[in-house]
Formats: structure tokens, sequence, C-alpha cells
């Protein structure tokens, strides 16, 4: 067997977040994957002890440029947790709005990149169009379309001023009809569907014992949600679905993604009609934190967001620990991506939501000479999907 | 029963100092115990591992273990404390739990912390740092 490894990373364009990713192959065959972090490691955590919490809470929703709300929410759970800290019931809705806008635009950026690495680029951009709305909806509720500043302990910083309400629910109705069409589109696809089933299969035991979270969970068959086991904030006070999968292949974490924006509508939804209604504080005022120490989460699109904090009394954590879904999910790449064609590489390494860029990429491939041959990963995957079209429609 | 209460009563005489609090249980467990707790925690109750928090302390070097029991909304935490802090080292969990490799060789790179039968002990983060840091997270080693 002659084994020839493909080196993707550090900083290659897939990946916005650089990793170092090697593949070895044998022949077209993915035969074992070398994992290698560290290449945006910035010390947030040690930067951490030496800010105050408020200070803490603008650290770490820089943590991450997608889901930007996620890091901010499970830190303020987690310093709310050490001294059982109420928050207001209309912060409670809005907390929610926000995480779940989040998760739409987070989700619906995802898919229109997987249509493009599969040669989909209507899908690519259709999903990139209406998550513009999105994006303008979180400029009219906090004035940024990413890094929204909204969190704080005890509440929210911002309210939803009632007047933009009826134009919110307008937009968030075209993007409800819009993601039913590519639903439908996605679901019912012959090329889609033959392309990305069975293809980069996690298996529910892979899931378990390597410890996946959120849709890469769930499209194995793991019924997990921190929205729905221990329920902050609003999730306790709005309906919606978990949805759960049980191949465990790319195409089933297609549809776990497509499936969660229509629920995540459905939240958006609710929480506005009930800020129609619900009015008082938005912020009850804390004014120090105890000795002790506490856990927070957050189901993030990517799946659970984890913060520990342990805190001297003093305004500054002594420690600050902070666990992204990402860290968890990238291992299971290793157990996905053995057996499969280069050409399914890609889009597997894309299936699990890494944070990545999308630009042109080109790899390397190191032969038995060590003679560098140039090849492009997005090239391979886009002609095998052109291939599977023929096949369907000739 | 619940969990927890079986927890309790299975692990009885292994674990000390249990706290628990609005469904966070956090107790102490000695390093000898650790892979018996985190076999039960995993493949009895059925927990995920979600992380682990390493820290330094005047007494010694905390290791505090994030087990989440996600049916229930419940977390389990056992704490390890290393009192020998030159020379840190735990047995390793990676046989019991896939998803604890990357998790006890961040706390190797950033702690020094030594799990006894790890498959790769190895730098996780600081692998490639041009500088070279060293437990960059222990007292008086930060740059």
């Amino acid at each position: 067997m002659s084994v020839n490894k493909i080196p993707v990373g550090p900083f290659h364009p897939l990946l916005e977040e650089a990793e170092y990713f090697e593949l070895k192959v044998d022949g077209e065959t993915v035969v074992d994957i070398d994992l290698e972090i560290g290449w945006m490691h910035r010390g947030h955590e040690f930067i951490s002890e030496s800010k105050t919490f408020t200070q803490s809470i603008f650290l770490v929703e820089r943590i991450c440029g997608i889901c930007s709300t996620s890091h901010p929410l499970a830190l303020v759970h987690a310093i709310e947790d050490i001294d059982n800290i109420e928050i207001p019931l209309r912060a409670r809705y809005i907390r929610t709005l926000i995480g779940e806008l989040e998760r739409i635009h987070s989700h619906l950026l995802w898919i229109g990149l997987a249509g493009h690495f599969i040669g989909y680029d209507t899908l690519w951009m259709w999903a990139w169009k209406y998550r513009e709305p999105i994006l303008q909806m979180f400029e009219m509720i906090t004035g940024n379309r990413n890094h929204y500043g909204m969190m704080r302990v005890g509440g929210v910083a911002r309210d939803v001023d009632p007047v933009i309400i009826p134009k919110l629910l307008e937009d968030l109705d075209i993007v409800d009809k819009k993601m039913v069409m590519i639903a439908g589109a996605a679901k019912d696809d012959p090329v889609l569907r033959s392309r990305l089933k069975n293809v980069g299969i996690l298996t529910h035991q892979a899931a378990v014992d390597l410890c996946a979270v959120g849709p890469t969970a769930r499209a194995s068959g793991i019924a997990i949600d921190v929205r729905k086991d221990d329920p902050t904030d609003a999730y306790d006070l709005v309906d919606f679905n978990m949805i759960v999968k049980k191949n465990g292949d790319v195409y089933d974490k297609l549809v776990v993604r497509v499936l969660e924006t229509l629920e995540s509508t459905k939240i958006v939804r609710q929480c506005l009609e009930k800020l129609k209604v619900v009015q008082g504080a938005i912020l009850n005022d804390v004014k120090e934190v105890s000795a002790g120490e506490g856990i927070g989460r957050y189901e993030a699109p990517r799946g659970e967001v984890f913060h520990y904090i342990r805190s001297d009394g003093t305004n500054r954590p002594i420690r600050h620990k902070v666990r992204a879904p990402s860290y968890v999910n990238i291992p299971t790449y290793v157990a996905s991506c053995k057996g499969i064609p280069v050409a399914d590489a890609l889009i597997t390494l894309a299936a699990v939501d890494p944070c990545y860029c999308c630009t042109e990429r080109t790899i390397q491939l190191i032969d038995a000479n060590r003679n560098p041959v140039a090849v492009d990963l997005l090239k391979l995957s886009r002609e095998k999907t052109e291939r599977v079209r023929r096949e369907i429609h000739d | 029963m619940q969990e927890i209460d079986q927890f309790k009563e299975r692990m009885d005489g292994k674990i000390s100092h249990l706290i628990d609090k609005k469904q966070r249980f956090y107790f102490n467990v000695g390093s000898e115990n650790l892979c018996e707790v985190a076999e039960y925690l995993f493949k009895n109750l059925g927990c995920r591992l979600s992380t682990a928090t390493a820290m330094e302390m005047m007494h010694g070097i905390e290791i505090l273990y994030h087990f989440s029991l996600d049916r229930a909304g419940q977390y389990f935490c056992p704490r390890v404390v290393i009192t020998d802090k030159e020379h840190p080292k735990v047995p390793s969990i990676t046989s019991i739990i896939g998803g604890a490799v990357w998790i006890e060789r961040e706390m190797f790179d950033l702690w020094g912390i030594e799990f006894d039968g790890h498959p790769r002990m190895e730098e996780l983060l600081t692998i490639h740092h041009p500088r070279g840091l060293k437990q960059p997270m222990r007292f008086g080693r930060t740059e």
C-alpha cells in the first residue's frame, strides 16, 4: 500500500481559524487523518483573569466571529450560576431572540458554503441572500450586524424598540418562506441526495465516544440540546422541536441544520410576539459576585458552549474556562473521514461546521518522492457532483 | 432513585466533600479512584465529558472534570487535587473516553500535568509557538 499525505493548512483558505489537517490517502481513499490545532491560540482564559466580569463579556464575544453571542451568553450564565441571579422576563425573551437569530444566520452561512463546496452555487447564493435580512434585523435591534454587545450579568444591555417589531416580523416571514423553499429543494433534489447521502458517516457510537455536541451529535442520533436539557432564558417558555437524525452522514447534518433554522424562526416569532406584551426592566442591578464557582452553557449553532468561572469575591475571576463546540466536534473528523474518497473529504470536513472562509482553496499532494503536486479539493468535490448529476440525468 | 443518589451510593468512600448546587454536583476524588468514577459516569450513567478545568492553587494543582448528564440537565464535576506541584501526574481517562484526548493534552501543555497512559502525551496548543512556551498557565512561568 502506497500512502500519500495531503496537508491542509495551517493557513488555508478553507479554514477561517487556522488548523492543520494531514490526510493520508491510498489512491483516492482517505485512510487516516491527523489534526493539529493551536495556530490561533490567543490565551482568552489567561487574559480573562485580568479583566473584570463585565470586561470579560466583551472579551469572549470576540472568540468567534460567527456565533459571537454564544460565548457571552454562556459566560453570563456561569456568573449568574454562582449567585443564582434571576433575570427579568423581558430580558429572557431578548436573550433568546438574539441567540436564535444568530443560529439562523450561522446555519444559513453553513448551508451556503456547503452548497458551494459541492458545486451547488445556486444554493449558496440563495442561502446568503436570505441571510442578509437576518443581519439587518440584528442591526435594527442591536445597532450591529455582528458583535452585538447585548449580554450583561443580570439581563441585557439594550431593549427592543416596540416600533420595529412589526418590521422584524415582516422580514422574518420572508426568510421563513424562503427557508421552506430551500428546505424543499434540498430534500427533494436527487443529485444533492446522491452526493451527500452516506458520505462521511459519523456513527452513533463514535459520536458518543468522542463527546460530540450540537448538529454533529444530533445527526448521529444523539438527542442532546442544551435548550431542551437545561433550559435557561426563555427556552422553557417557547415551543420548538429538537431535530434528531440517525444516519450521521453529511446529508443528515444538512437536514438537521435546515430544519433547525425553521425551528429557530418559530422561536424568534414567539419572542417578538411576547415582547409586544411583556413589559418591565431588562437588567437587574448586580453589584458584586460572591466567592464560588459557576457553570454556564448555551446551545450555540455548532453545539454546547461551556464556560466555568471560579470567583474569590473580587470583581475578577480567578479561573475562567472556555470550551467551544468545535473543540469536541473537530476530532470527529478522524472517525468520519476514514475510508471515504478524497473528493468527499472537503464536504465531510465542512459538515462539522468549523469556522472557515470562502475563497479559492488549493492544497499540495506530496507523493512518495516528496514532489509537490497542486491539487484542488474544491475542484475535486465539485467535479464529483457534476459526475453524479450526469449519471442521474443521462 | 435519582442518578445522584445512585452515584453517591455506588461511590461511597471514593468521593468526598460533595456540594449539591442547583443541578451541579462538585465532589473530590482521589487520583487512584478517578478512572473508576469516570467510567461509572460515562458508561453507567451515560454522561458526556464536556471538558476539564485545570487550575493552580496554593495547596496544589486542581483538575475539575465536567461530566454532563444531558437527559437530566445536570453536571457532575469530580475534582482531583495534585499536591506534588513539581511533577503533577494523574491517570489518563482516554482509554475510557475517546473525547478526553485533546482535553488532557491541553492540560499537559498549559500546566505540565502528565496523564499516565495517554496515547500521545504532547503539547496541543503551544507546540508550534515560535518562542517555545513552557506551561504558560503556571504561576510565574508566563512571559
